[in-house]
């Protein structure tokens, strides 16, 4: 492979509090103490990852085993945005391929 | 340096002045309450400058927790800038609970939660179903114990404004009133000190049944208010949601879990009871 | 299936259930809002707080139309004189009005300079208590 690879492992789960409510998801992490409301499908997405190191196209995958996800080209890109979101807000942390 | 303390509901106030008419009047608003020996915030009157102290006195608000850029009041109005400077000390200071810029009053150990911006309603209203056979417990916070997810009462002056003051005066002619300050930031003010019922029961809670948002002044409805949008309002409606951490956050989910939430408006208070106890035999 | 047995939905050899749609959210669209300190507008609501413009910082400044502090003489900008405005006005012009006192276009001045304060500087935390979402 040419280019190096950017991959995302989430937070350990302990690290964070989960309380779904009707339309957003509240997430409390230890960490920082911020509360984020989150909305689909940051909460799928987490579950999705569990402790590995993944890319947006393997997450895709994952989340396509239990949930429709519309078109998959559009999926990835959506996703890959999604994932450098979470980066940001630090929910989940970003590992770069040596 | 004139000095008043005071104990509402848990927590103690010192209060030192510059000047000894603030005080005096605070005296007798408060003097059903109890004087506490140990305080945990301290508040003083300060004047602005040298001459302020007799010269167009102005009060400017110091305390164990400030906000820079506060404007001074004029003497007059000291009372207000101590209850002023009282608020400040809970808002930033106080850590026991997760306070919420509320109103609340109790029945049956059951207590009914409203919460609104200035002018809302929630304040007046609170006076109003406090002078209506329940209970009152605060019309500026709303005190939530972590563990127990309790209200606990916070019973200070009721802080009555323009309108309001009419309104409540017609209500309870034989209330106690403090001055009226007219022409303050917030424009007339007069506080009326709680009912009897609520200052010997300071110490007492009770377990949240239903939130309101009230809205005064718009034709009577009644909306219902997702948990998720309630748990947005409740976090902007809270001074220490972020500062209490985990705490926080538990105490604010079971919140929005257990306790039913509802818009209100309503364009007279007798509205606003109708609606307030229909809503309590169905809901809480 | 033996006679008498109810059938079994989780049976491999059926038609796997149709999985639902999950909302990916749009591109450029954010799917987390972070709580943000609140007890600002709290005590804003209690404690009335004034805006100097400029702050003792600027004193003797102008500003320009982007709200910096620039020397006295420098064309276009607008002369201030430390006059304080309150929570409210500061609030009513930030959605539009026009500050007491002042001409439209520096009443725009004053509101990108109030907009520019930063921590420790004189109206800062009104400001700040100003921003706060209802």
């Amino acid at each position: 492979m040419g280019s190096s690879k950017i991959l995302y492992r989430a937070e350990p789960a302990d690290q964070r509090l989960v309380e779904p409510l009707d339309m957003m998801t509240l997430i409390y992490q230890r960490r920082s103490g911020i509360t984020h409301m989150v909305g689909e499908p940051v909460p799928q997405m987490l579950a999705a990852m569990g402790d590995d190191a993944v890319d947006a196209a393997i997450l895709a995958k994952r989340l396509a085993k239990t949930f429709d996800l519309g078109g998959a080209a559009d999926a990835v890109a959506v996703l890959s945005e999604r994932l450098e979101e979470l980066a940001e807000l630090g929910l989940v942390e970003r590992i770069t391929d040596a | 340096m004139h000095e008043f303390r005071v104990q509402v509901g848990p927590a103690a106030f010192r209060i030192g002045s510059a000047w000894r008419e603030p005080l005096a009047q605070m005296a007798e608003l408060y003097r059903d309450y109890p004087q506490p020996e140990f305080t945990d915030f301290s508040v003083r009157l300060e004047p602005t400058g040298l001459l302020r102290r007799w010269l167009r006195p102005s009060v400017a608000i110091c305390g164990d927790y400030m906000l820079p850029d506060a404007a001074p009041l004029p003497l007059a109005q000291g009372l207000l800038a101590a209850e002023m400077a009282m608020n400040l000390q809970m808002a930033l200071g106080w850590r026991r609970h997760l306070l919420l810029h509320a109103s609340a009053v109790e029945r049956d150990g059951r207590v009914l939660v409203m919460t609104g911006q200035s002018g809302s309603g929630k304040s007046t209203l609170s006076a109003l179903l406090g002078s209506r056979g329940w209970r009152f417990m605060g019309d500026e916070f709303v005190l939530l114990d972590p563990v127990s997810g309790d209200a606990v009462p916070f019973p200070r002056l009721i802080s009555l404004k323009n309108s309001a003051i009419a309104a409540m005066q017609a209500v309870k002619p034989d209330g106690h009133f403090g001055p009226l300050l007219a022409g303050t930031p917030k424009g007339d003010i007069r506080h009326l000190v709680p009912p009897g019922d609520a200052i010997a029961r300071m110490g007492q809670g009770g377990a949240p049944a239903l939130l309101l948002f009230p809205r005064f002044g718009y034709p009577g409805e009644v909306r219902e208010v997702a948990p998720g949008e309630t748990f947005m309002r409740l976090t902007q409606a809270s001074t220490n949601y972020v500062a209490l951490g985990e705490a926080g956050f538990t105490t604010l989910t079971r919140f929005v879990r257990s306790v039913p939430s509802r818009a209100i408006d309503y364009q007279s208070g007798e509205e606003a009871v109708a609606l307030v106890e229909q809503l309590w035999e169905r809901l809480a | 299936m033996m006679s008498g047995e109810i059938p079994d939905n989780d049976d491999a050899m059926q038609m796997p259930t149709r999985r639902r749609a999950l909302m990916l959210g749009a591109a450029g669209v954010a799917a987390v809002v972070s709580v943000r300190p609140a007890l600002a507008q709290t005590a804003g609501s209690v404690l009335n707080c004034e805006i100097p413009v400029p702050g003792p910082h600027g004193a003797g400044m102008n500003i320009d139309a982007t709200g910096n502090l620039v020397a006295p003489d420098t064309p276009g900008s607008f002369t201030a004189t430390g006059q304080r405005f309150s929570g409210e006005e500061v609030k009513r012009a930030l959605s539009g009005q026009t500050l007491p006192g002042t001409t439209y276009e520096q009443s725009q001045a004053y509101v990108n300079y109030i907009r520019r304060l930063q921590a420790g500087q004189s109206g800062f935390t009104c400001f700040a208590s100003l921003q706060m979402p209802r």
